[in-house]
């Protein structure tokens, strides 16, 4: 659906992205890097806010730069804190709902649809002046939603909501994900990030770095062997054994003895060795797990290879 | 080679984090810090150093005049006193040069009080500040205070300097006992730009966000005033006191920011002002080139419009400092 | 010993009553401080900075009445503020070291300090720099440093990884676990990212409409009766599911490759059997662990127990 081909844009000398080529597709993709990395210029060129300096960018194959076509198509709930103040935030979904060319009916319905999806209905109809950021982030996502767009990009959209708030809103995305939508988020807080997908991508200084499934990228990792933690009674004799596997790279005593850090090639033959070693040897076992199986590693280990 | 200091200590210092257990002052009267370091960080601007010097311009003037005068004036027969001095009022002069050092002493309090409270606000410091045990009060009378030291600094180093220099020099014409009490009547006056300008400027500035705009703004009402009272004075000049236009158009001299000030000077020092000239004997005045003094206001009314101004601003301030929400 | 007490606190703002009757004590160590937007949170805090009258009951901070000493406890306390701030036109050794004078320090004592803090946060040359260049990042530390720059015994810190990227936000969470282990600083850190808090914190305090919802140690919150297991495949296996209740075990929740199941018995015995029942369904297991709440499902537990989860609505 979204469709990025060799695009760059820089400002001056400054580059903003470097040759991103990829490809987005239904369901829900985070899209991740640090502080400047570029995330904020791929997302408006997307939306048709930035021509790129060299490239192509595709939405349902057409170009989105000041392009009308497109713009109904997408839904964009942006970081800044734009509003009109002294509307309400009934006034404002549905003036923005007029302005993507639906009738006065047909706005004040779809407004109040979107209102009740994201949980504002009933605090609609004060100020916006007045709103908490929390409320102000549900009238961004409901301006993004009202036209029903196929694709919605949103940037930082979990910024100052509470942990219910957080989780209303990441159901929201899951429901409008699951019916086939292309949601594209953009956010630091890795944690809320991995609750909603699997499948990331994460620019740095510019550049793709990684596209795709999670799980898999970290198994391609090679520079970093995938890390086991056993925790076991009997840590001394379980080293002995662990030891003689070959694919076990290193092995490390935790400072308080009670566990094992190891680093492994090909986790798939350990974990058969280890059931057996379990079921045959007796080897004694609380506990393993991968502490480095979660994104927050992933985003270490890819950033700063 | 160097041996531990006391049994058990290591060779290597720990760097971690130390908690601080040092002496703390008693948490009252945070305006000392604030007024401090209004005046640190502005005592470092060359604008503010500009300014100041130039504001003692007229006083250099003089210092030449009066040295030229003195040297080169011939056929003064033995025992008598030089006509030029004679006819010097000395008070009139420090009067002269207040005037002149008026535009001069307003750019300084652009300078030093312009973006005083206005990049605060952009910056959201109050936050700090209240954070800490320094409240409202504290800010506000903190800021005050360093404004009006750096005003009133710049306002009495050129004067008191000039006064020293014609105690010395010009004893002979009078300097001193023209008029002894002179150096206690100089006092108040020195204060009166200070008191003025901190109160004015600091109300101004907490209007806005930004001191560059808060300085505009306020050069704005300076020279819209300016422009009216020179206005008044051409009305005056065009119409001697007695003839045509009602004496009250005098006093509106005095409605702008210099005017006001000069207004209170001249109250307190008692006189009209003249430009090298003094009052002739039986009446009547002596022109200098296009000098036409405007006699003094009366204390009893300038006095309260003058504070009340002071108060005006002060209050804006008060009202305008937000009273920030420190967790919010 | 305790940091802070609030006892019987009710504060209102005209006819809101935003803490009603609240009572609470603050440990020593590093506390989370939790709730739902408007719960009392920030009125909590306010209060705990002095600034609030109370309409009745009292508490106090470090020793402090907070109705009657608001400054001392100022002094006493350090603030990193959530949003934004600094003192404009000041390089970061000159803004931290005025902090410090307007906390109540001697002005050598304040510089020295400043750049033993600043050192501390992470900022080298930087500190020479004017503050208004800086990064989001070195905005927080610099927030972080005038905090701690008068050596205070209590530091309240609001949102401290607000807008740092992941490595930012790794950096300021050491920061703040070092400061407050093992230096004799006590923490309160409000949040809502719910894993900052269980990373950096060893208990909570958690506010609901005005009053104390819970508190306590994290690992007491975390713990699940019964000691469930999570149990970790490498793809999903329904056969799994079935055999393990087949066996005499219960399945909690499914999601995707995560099994939450429970047996009886210590988890030393439990790993044998499951292993065994993955072998028979093909399955092969990447992870097992005892079960933990994470702290946000605690903390969504303690905030509605009853409520349903709301329905996705179709648009």
């Amino acid at each position: 659906m979204i469709k990025l081909e060799h695009v760059s844009r820089w400002y001056g000398d400054v580059i903003g992205v470097n040759d991103v080529s990829c490809e987005i597709g239904p369901g829900l993709t985070a899209l991740l890097g640090m502080n400047g990395a570029g995330k904020s210029t791929l997302m408006r060129i997307i939306t048709g806010q930035l021509k790129t300096t060299t490239g192509s960018v595709a939405i349902d194959g057409l170009e989105p730069f000041a392009n009308p076509e497109v713009f109904k198509k997408l839904g964009y709930c942006p970081e800044i804190d734009n509003f009109y103040e002294h509307y309400s935030g009934r006034q404002f979904v549905e003036f923005l709902a007029r302005l993507s060319g639906m009738s006065k009916s047909e706005s004040k319905a779809r407004t109040q649809v979107v209102l009740e999806h994201v949980g504002m209905a009933d605090r609609a109809d004060k100020k916006i002046a007045g709103y908490s950021k929390g409320m102000r982030q549900r009238i961004k996502l409901a301006q993004a939603t009202v036209h029903d767009p196929n694709i919605i990009l949103l940037d930082e959209p979990l910024n100052g909501l509470d942990p219910v708030g957080r989780r209303e809103f990441i159901d929201v995305l899951g429901g409008l994900a699951d019916q086939g939508k292309c949601i594209v988020v953009s956010s630091h807080i890795l944690f809320e990030v991995e609750q909603m997908t699997r499948s990331i991508l994460l620019l740095h200084r510019g550049r793709l770095l990684a596209n795709g499934d999670l799980r898999v990228i970290r198994s391609l990792i090679d520079k970093h062997p995938h890390q086991v933690r056993i925790a076991t009674p009997e840590p001394r004799r379980t080293a002995e054994f662990l030891v003689t596997l070959p694919n076990v790279v290193s092995l490390r005593f935790d400072r308080a003895d009670k566990a094992l850090q190891l680093e492994v090639r090909e986790p798939d033959a350990f974990y058969d060795a280890l059931a057996r070693a379990v079921l045959e040897e007796k080897l004694p076992l609380e506990s393993f797990t991968s502490p480095d199986n979660n994104l927050e590693s992933v985003f270490k280990y890819l950033v700063n290879a | 080679m160097s041996f531990p200091t006391s049994r058990g200590s290591s060779p290597i210092a720990d760097l971690t984090y130390r908690n601080y257990d040092g002496p703390l002052d008693p948490p009252v009267n945070r305006w000392v810090a604030i007024a401090r370091n209004t005046i640190k960080m502005n005592v470092k601007k060359k604008g503010f150093w500009g300014w100041a010097i130039l504001s003692a311009l007229w006083y250099l003037v003089l210092i030449i005049v009066f040295y030229f005068v003195d040297t080169f004036s011939t056929n003064i027969p033995v025992g008598q006193q030089n006509p030029f001095f004679a006819q010097i009022i000395w008070k009139d002069q420090f009067l002269t040069a207040f005037g002149v050092s008026q535009m001069m002493l307003f750019a300084v309090a652009l300078v030093v009080g312009g973006g005083a409270i206005a990049n605060d606000n952009r910056a959201n410091a109050l936050l700090v500040y209240l954070s800490k045990p320094a409240t409202k009060g504290d800010y506000l009378i903190g800021k005050w205070l360093g404004v009006f030291t750096l005003i009133t600094l710049v306002t009495a180093a050129p004067m008191l300097a000039f006064y020293l220099y014609g105690a010395l020099s010009y004893r002979q014409y009078g300097f001193i006992s023209d008029n002894p009490t002179l150096l206690l009547k100089l006092i108040p006056v020195i204060l009166i730009p200070g008191f003025f300008h901190a109160s004015v400027v600091l109300g101004v500035s907490s209007l806005f966000k930004q001191g560059r705009i808060a300085g505009a703004a306020y050069a704005g009402i300076y020279f819209m005033s300016y422009i009216f009272t020179s206005a008044m004075r051409i009305v005056h000049i065009a119409n001697p006191p007695g003839k045509g236009v009602p004496h009250f158009a005098d006093n509106l001299y005095y409605f702008s920011i210099d005017g006001i000030q000069i207004g209170m000077a001249k109250a307190l020092l008692n006189s009209s002002g003249n430009l090298f000239v003094s009052v002739v004997p039986g009446g009547g005045r002596r022109m200098g080139p296009g000098a036409v003094p405007i006699d003094a206001p009366s204390l009893a009314i300038i006095a309260p419009i003058y504070f009340g101004i002071c108060a005006l601003f002060l209050w804006i301030a008060w009202t305008k400092v937000r009273a920030v929400e420190v967790v919010g | 010993m305790s940091v802070a007490t609030i006892q019987n606190l009710t504060v209102k703002y005209g006819n809101f009553t935003a803490l009603n009757d609240f009572s609470c004590e603050v440990p020593e160590g590093c506390t989370g401080l939790l709730g739902p937007n408007g719960a009392g949170k920030t009125t909590l805090l306010k209060t705990l900075l002095g600034f609030v009258k109370p309409v009745g009951g009292g508490g106090s901070v470090l020793g402090f009445d907070i109705a009657r000493d608001g400054r001392a406890i100022r002094q006493r306390i350090g603030l990193m503020p959530e949003q934004d701030c600094h003192i404009p036109g000041m390089t970061a050794v000159q803004f931290v070291a005025y902090a410090g004078e307007l906390a109540g320090m001697p002005s050598d004592q304040a510089v020295r300090r400043a750049h033993e803090v600043l050192e501390y946060s992470g900022l080298g040359e930087a500190r020479y720099r004017n503050v208004e260049t800086y990064s989001t990042g070195m905005k927080q530390r610099i927030k972080f440093a005038q905090a701690l720059v008068h050596g205070p015994k209590l530091l309240l810190l609001d949102e401290p990884t607000n807008g740092l990227d992941p490595a930012g936000r790794e950096e300021m969470l050491e920061l703040v676990r070092a400061v407050s282990h093992g230096k004799g600083v006590n923490v309160l850190v409000s949040s809502h990212v719910l894993p900052d808090i269980e990373r950096v914190c060893d208990q909570v305090i958690v506010v609901m409409n005005g009053r104390l919802r819970a508190s306590g140690k994290i690992t007491d919150l975390k713990r699940l009766e019964g000691h469930p297991v999570d149990v970790e495949l490498r793809e999903p296996v329904p056969a799994f599911a079935e055999a393990v209740q087949k066996a005499g075990g219960e399945v909690i929740s499914v999601k995707s490759t995560s099994y939450r199941i429970r047996f009886p018995g210590t988890p030393e015995e439990v790993v044998p059997k499951v292993l065994l029942l993955a072998r028979g369904v093909e399955a092969q297991v990447r992870g097992f662990a005892v079960a933990e709440r994470s702290l946000e499902d605690a903390f969504l537990d303690v905030i509605a127990p009853h409520e349903a989860i709301p329905q996705v609505s179709i648009v």
